[in-house]
C-alpha cells in the first residue's frame, strides 16, 4: 500500500468511527437509563409508580432496605400533559394564526421583522422565560389568583410562548408550500382572498400544520426550568388554574441534587417513563410527516358507519363554518396573533431591560468585580467565565465528532445503507431527547467518571451530546450544497477523496458550518437543566481549571432568581443573557443569508448566462 | 364634485352576459408590453379559440377577461373591457365577475378535498348552504361536464385519487357550479391523452349552448375541430380575428398564414 492509500483508508476509519459515536451515545442513554432506573421499578412496582399519586420520597430508602417514602408519579404525568395541553391551546392557537398572517395578510415590509422577532423569541434562553414568569406573570396574575399566581395557567402561558416559534416555522413552511394553483382556481370561482385562504389554502397544509403542533408538543413535554421557575411545584394535581402542581422534568431538577439512593432510582425512572412520551410524540410526528409525503391519498376507513358519520360531522361543520362566516373570524385571529407576537416580545425584551439596565450600567462591580466569599455583592464575572469555558470545551469534542459525522454520511454512504439508517435514527432520537435527561445521563456516567462532584468538564461533554444533532445535520444540510461537479473536477484532476474533501468540499461548505457553530454557541449559553448538576450551580470564584465546578450565567440567572435577595442583579444577569444570545442568533442568522445570496448570486450569474445565449 | 357616483361596488345586478367586448387594450408588466393595443368582439354562446406561438400573450389576454392579472405585481392593464354593459375594470366587486367569468388552468387543479367538496365551493362560498340544495348543484354540473355517471358512487373521495382527464372535467364541473356565463380555458388540453381531449372537445361543444367559451390552446386542429371564431395572437398583437374557416381557409394576414402551416412559431 502506498502512503496516499493509508491516509485515505484511515481517513475513512476516522470519519465512520465518529459517526458511530452517535450510535453509542444513543444506546448509552438507554443503557443507563435503563440500568439506573430497572431497580427501583422493582422496589417501587411499575404499577404503582406510574399510577401512585403519592410522592414522599424518603432519603434514607435504599433497594435493601424496607422502603418508608411514597414514590408515585401520576400526579406529575397528569401535571405534564396538562401543562402540555395548555401550551398547546395558547402556543398553538397562536402559532396557528400567526403562521397564516406571516404567509396571507403580512404586509411585504413587516414580513422580514416579523420573522425575525419569532426567531429571536426561539433564541431566548428558557431561565429567561422563567424569570419573566417570576418577575412579571406571577405578580400580574396575582391580582386574580387566590394564590401567588403560579399555577396552570401561568405555566401554559409561558409554555405557550415558548413553542409559538417552533410552531409557526413549521407552519409557515407547508402553508408556502400550497400550490399557487390552488390559489388561483379557487379566485377563479369567484372567492376572495380570506375565503380561499381558510377553505382551501389553510385545509391543503393541514398535516403540515398539525405535523407542527405535535413538535410544539414535544417541546412542551420536556421543557423544565421555565415550568420549575412557574409552577410552583407541589407533587399535586392542577386542579385548577391556580395551584402549586409539578411536572415530571421539574420533579427531576427539584430533588436530584439530594436524592437518596432509591428516590434517584425513581427520578431517573422519571426520566424514562418522560422519555417514552417524548419517543411516542416523535414516532407521532413522523407517522404525520410521512403521510404529509403521500397526503394525496385519501384516507378511507374500510368501515362504512363510520365513514357515513366522518361525513355527516364533517357536513354539518362545514355547513356551520359557513354560516357563521368562520373565514372572517380567522381574518380576525391571523391579524391580532401576528400584532400579539411581536408584543410578546417588545413586552418580555423591554421589561427585562426597563428592569436590568440601571443595574447593569450603575454596579460595574457586577461584570467585572471580584468574588467574595460572604459579601453582599453578587458578580457574575465567574458565571461568564464558566459560560466561555463551557462554549470552547463542548465545541472542542461536538464540532468534530459532528462535522466528521456529517462527512462520512454524506460523503462515504449511500442513503439505504443500514448503517447510515442507524446514524440517522439515532441523531434523530438525540434531538428529541429533553435537556434534563441529558443531565440526569451527564450525572450518572460524566460526573462519577470525574470523581463524583460536578465540574467543568463533565457539564461540557454533556452538553456536547446535546449539540451533536444540531452540528451533524445543517454541516450536512451544507454538504449537500455543494454541487457535485466541484468534487468530480477535483477527483478529475488524480486528488484523493481526502484532499478532496479538505480542499475542496469543506471549504465550500464552511459558512453553513459556521452558521451551526455560532447557533449551537448559542445553546451552550441558554441552557441551564443540563448543567445544574452536572457543571455546578454555585455562584463562587472564577474556575482555575477545568475540574473546578461553576455556574454558567443561565444557570446563575436561575439561582439569582429563586433566592429573592438579588433580584436586581438577576434582572441584569437576564440582560446579559438575552444580549448574548440575541446576538449570537443574529450573526448566525447574517451569516445564513451571506450564504443564501451567495448561492443566489450564482444562480443569477447562470440566469444571464442562459439569456445570453438564447 | 357636486355629483356623485354611485360608489357601492356590491352592486349586485350587474348585468354580465355573455359577450365580451375589448377595445384598444394594452398590458404592461413593469417596463414589457405585453399587449398591444386589442380590440375584439367576442361573441355570446360561441366557442372562440386563440393561437398562437409560446409568449405572444395568449394567456395574459385570457387573464384580463377576469381580472386574475390583479394577482401581479406591476402589471398594467389599459382600454376597455366590457361584458355586457358592464366595465369590468370600473367600480365593480372583481368575486362578482370572476363568478361570472369561469376560468380552467392548463393543468387540473382540483382541491384536495373530496368531488363533492370540491363542486360545492363555488355555491358555499356564495351562501348556499342547505344539503339538499349543494346535492342538485352537484349533480347537476357533474352532469353538465359528463361525469355523472363516473363519479356518483366517488363523490366523497378525494378529487387528487382521480385520473388527469377526470381531474379537469371535475375543474370544469367546479366552474359551472356557480353557472357563469362564460368560461376562460388556457390550453385544457395540453396535459392530456387524446381520449380525455376529445371528452373535454365534446363537452365544450355541450356546453357553448348557453356558454361563452374562450379557449387558448397550441393544438390547431383542436382550434379549428370546435371554435366557431379564432384569433391569431403574435408577440402581444392581434393579429387576425375571424371565423374559424377563413382563418385556417384563406386567412388574410401572409402571418398567420405561415404560423397555421408551421413554417413559424
Ligand atoms: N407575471 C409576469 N411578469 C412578467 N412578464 C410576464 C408575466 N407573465 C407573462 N409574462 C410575459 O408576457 C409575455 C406573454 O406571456 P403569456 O403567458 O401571456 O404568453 P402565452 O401566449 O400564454 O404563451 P404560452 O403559449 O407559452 O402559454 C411573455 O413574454 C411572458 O414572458
Ligand atoms: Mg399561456
Amino acid at each position: 500500500m502506498t502512503a496516499t492509500k493509508i491516509k485515505e483508508k484511515a481517513g475513512k476509519a476516522l470519519f465512520a468511527s465518529s459517526a458511530i459515536i452517535c450510535i453509542v451515545a444513543v444506546l448509552a442513554i438507554f443503557v443507563f437509563l435503563i440500568i439506573k432506573s430497572a431497580p427501583a421499578f422493582q422496589k417501587i412496582g411499575v404499577f404503582d409508580f406510574i399510577f401512585g399519586d403519592k410522592w414522599s420520597p424518603n432519603r434514607e430508602d435504599t433497594y435493601n432496605s424496607d422502603m418508608s417514602g411514597k414514590y408515585g408519579i401520576f400526579t406529575m404525568i397528569i401535571g405534564t400533559v396538562s401543562a402540555t395541553i395548555g401550551a398547546l391551546l395558547i402556543g398553538g392557537t397562536l402559532g396557528y394564526f400567526t403562521s397564516i398572517f406571516l404567509v396571507f395578510y403580512c404586509p411585504k415590509g413587516l414580513k422580514k421583522p416579523l420573522n425575525t422577532v419569532i426567531n429571536l423569541l426561539a433564541g431566548i434562553p428558557s431561565v429567561v422565560y422563567g424569570f419573566f414568569g417570576i418577575a412579571f406573570l406571577l405578580p400580574t396574575l396575582s391580582n386574580i389568583a387566590p394564590n401567588n399566581g403560579s399555577g396552570l395557567l401561568a405555566t401554559s402561558i409561558i409554555l405557550g410562548i415558548m413553542i409559538l416559534p417552533t410552531v409557526v416555522s413549521l407552519s409557515k413552511t407547508s402553508l408556502e408550500a400550497v400550490p399557487s394553483t390552488y390559489y388561483q382556481g379557487s379566485l377563479a370561482t369567484g372567492a376572495d382572498h380570506t375565503k380561499t385562504v381558510f377553505r382551501v389554502m389553510v385545509p391543503s397544509a393541514s398535516s403540515g400544520i398539525m405535523a407542527s403542533l405535535v413538535l410544539g408538543i414535544g417541546r412542551a413535554l420536556g421543557e423544565t426550568m421555565a415550568v420549575v421557575m412557574v409552577a410552583g411545584n407541589a407533587p399535586t394535581y392542577p386542579y385548577s388554574l391556580f395551584n402549586s402542581f409539578r411536572v415530571m422534568t421539574a420533579n427531576i431538577v427539584m430533588e436530584m441534587g439530594y436524592a437518596g439512593e432509591l428516590q434517584e432510582g425513581a427520578l431517573v425512572a422519571t426520566g424514562v417513563v418522560l422519555l417514552v412520551f417524548v419517543l411516542l410524540v416523535n414516532l407521532l410526528f413522523n407517522l404525520i410527516s410521512n403521510k404529509m409525503v403521500r397526503s394525496a391519498v385519501s384516507s378511507k376507513s374500510n368501515f362504512k358507519w363510520f365513514n357515513s358519520i366522518r361525513q355527516k360531522i364533517n357536513d354539518k361543520v362545514t355547513q356551520i363554518s359557513y354560516k357563521i362566516n368562520s373565514s372572517k373570524i380567522g381574518e380576525i385571529g391571523a391579524k391580532a396573533s401576528g400584532l400579539l407576537v411581536s408584543g410578546v416580545l417588545i413586552l418580555i425584551v423591554g421589561f427585562i431591560f426597563i428592569k436590568g439596565m440601571p443595574t447593569l450600567v450603575t454596579t460595574p462591580h457586577l461584570l467585572i468585580g471580584k468574588f467574595e466569599f460572604g459579601s453582599e455583592k453578587i458578580t457574575i464575572l465567574p458565571a461568564l467565565v464558566c459560560t466561555l469555558f463551557a462554549v470552547i470545551l463542548s465545541l472542542l469534542f461536538a464540532v468534530p465528532i459532528g462535522v466528521a459525522t456529517a462527512i462520512f454520511l454524506n460523503e462515504y454512504t449511500s442513503k439505504s445503507n443500514f448503517i447510515v439508517k442507524m446514524i440517522r435514527g439515532a441523531i434523530d432520537i438525540l434531538a428529541g431527547v429533553p435537556s434534563i435527561v441529558y443531565g440526569l445521563f451527564g450525572m450518572i456516567t460524566f460526573v462519577k467518571l470525574f470523581g463524583g462532584s460536578s465540574s467543568i468538564i463533565a457539564g461540557s461533554l454533556t452538553i456536547s451530546i446535546m449539540l451533536l444533532p444540531t452540528i451533524v445535520r445543517s454541516t450536512e444540510e451544507s454538504l449537500k450544497s455543494v454541487p457535485m461537479s466541484l468534487r468530480e473536477a477535483s477527483l478529475a484532476l488524480g486528488a484523493g477523496k481526502m484532499r478532496t474533501i479538505f480542499k475542496v468540499v469543506l471549504p465550500s461548505s464552511l459558512p453553513g458550518i459556521l452558521s451551526a457553530i455560532i447557533l449551537s454557541i448559542g445553546r451552550v449559553v441558554s441552557e441551564s437543566a443540563p448543567l445544574l448538576y452536572t457543571m455546578g450551580s454555585v455562584i463562587k470564584a472564577v474556575p482555575t481549571n477545568i475540574f473546578d465546578s461553576g455556574a454558567t450565567l443561565a444557570v446563575a440567572l436561575y439561582k439569582l432568581s429563586g433566592e429573592g435577595w438579588y433580584i436586581n442583579e438577576a434582572y441584569a444577569t437576564a440582560v446579559v443573557l438575552i444580549i448574548l444570545v440575541l446576538g449570537l442568533n443574529l450573526i448566525a442568522e447574517t451569516v445564513g443569508n451571506k450564504l443564501r445570496t451567495g448561492l443566489k448570486g450564482e444562480n443569477n450569474v447562470n440566469k444571464k448566462k442562459s439569456k445570453s445565449t438564447e | 364634485m357636486l355629483i356623485r357616483k354611485n360608489r357601492n361596488p356590491q352592486n349586485n345586478e350587474l348585468s354580465f352576459n355573455g359577450h365580451i367586448s375589448v377595445s384598444n387594450a394594452s398590458l404592461w408588466y413593469e417596463d414589457f408590453q405585453a399587449l398591444k393595443n386589442i380590440s375584439i368582439e367576442i361573441p355570446e354562446n360561441q366557442i372562440t379559440a386563440f393561437i398562437g406561438p409560446s409568449g405572444c400573450g395568449k394567456s395574459t389576454f385570457l387573464k384580463c377577461l377576469n381580472r386574475m392579472n390583479d394577482l401581479v405585481d406591476n402589471c398594467r392593464v389599459e382600454g376597455s373591457f366590457k361584458i355586457g354593459d358592464v366595465d369590468i375594470y370600473g367600480k365593480i366587486d372583481v368575486n362578482e365577475l370572476r363568478k361570472n367569468v369561469g376560468m380552467v388552468f392548463q393543468k387540473p387543479n382540483p382541491f384536495p378535498m373530496s368531488v363533492y367538496d370540491n363542486i360545492a365551493y363555488g355555491p358555499r362560498t356564495f351562501g348556499i348552504t342547505k344539503r339538499q340544495e349543494l346535492d342538485e348543484i352537484v349533480e347537476s354540473s357533474l352532469r353538465q361536464a359528463a361525469m355523472w355517471d363516473d363519479l356518483k358512487d366517488r363523490l366523497f373521495e378525494s378529487a387528487l385519487g382521480l385520473s388527469g382527464g377526470q381531474q379537469q372535467r371535475l375543474c370544469i364541473a367546479r366552474a359551472l357550479a356557480v353557472k357563469p356565463k362564460i368560461i376562460l380555458m388556457d390550453e385544457p388540453t395540453s396535459a392530456l391523452d387524446p381520449i380525455s381531449t376529445g371528452k373535454i372537445e365534446e363537452l365544450c361543444e355541450e356546453l357553448k349552448k348557453d356558454t361563452t367559451i374562450v379557449i387558448v390552446t397550441h393544438n390547431m386542429q383542436q382550434a379549428s375541430r370546435i371554435s366557431d371564431k379564432t384569433g391569431f395572437f403574435l408577440l402581444g398583437e392581434l393579429v387576425e380575428y375571424d371565423n374559424t374557416d377563413n382563418i385556417f381557409t384563406s386567412p388574410n394576414d401572409e402571418r398567420t398564414e405561415r404560423y397555421i402551416t408551421g413554417r413559424f412559431g
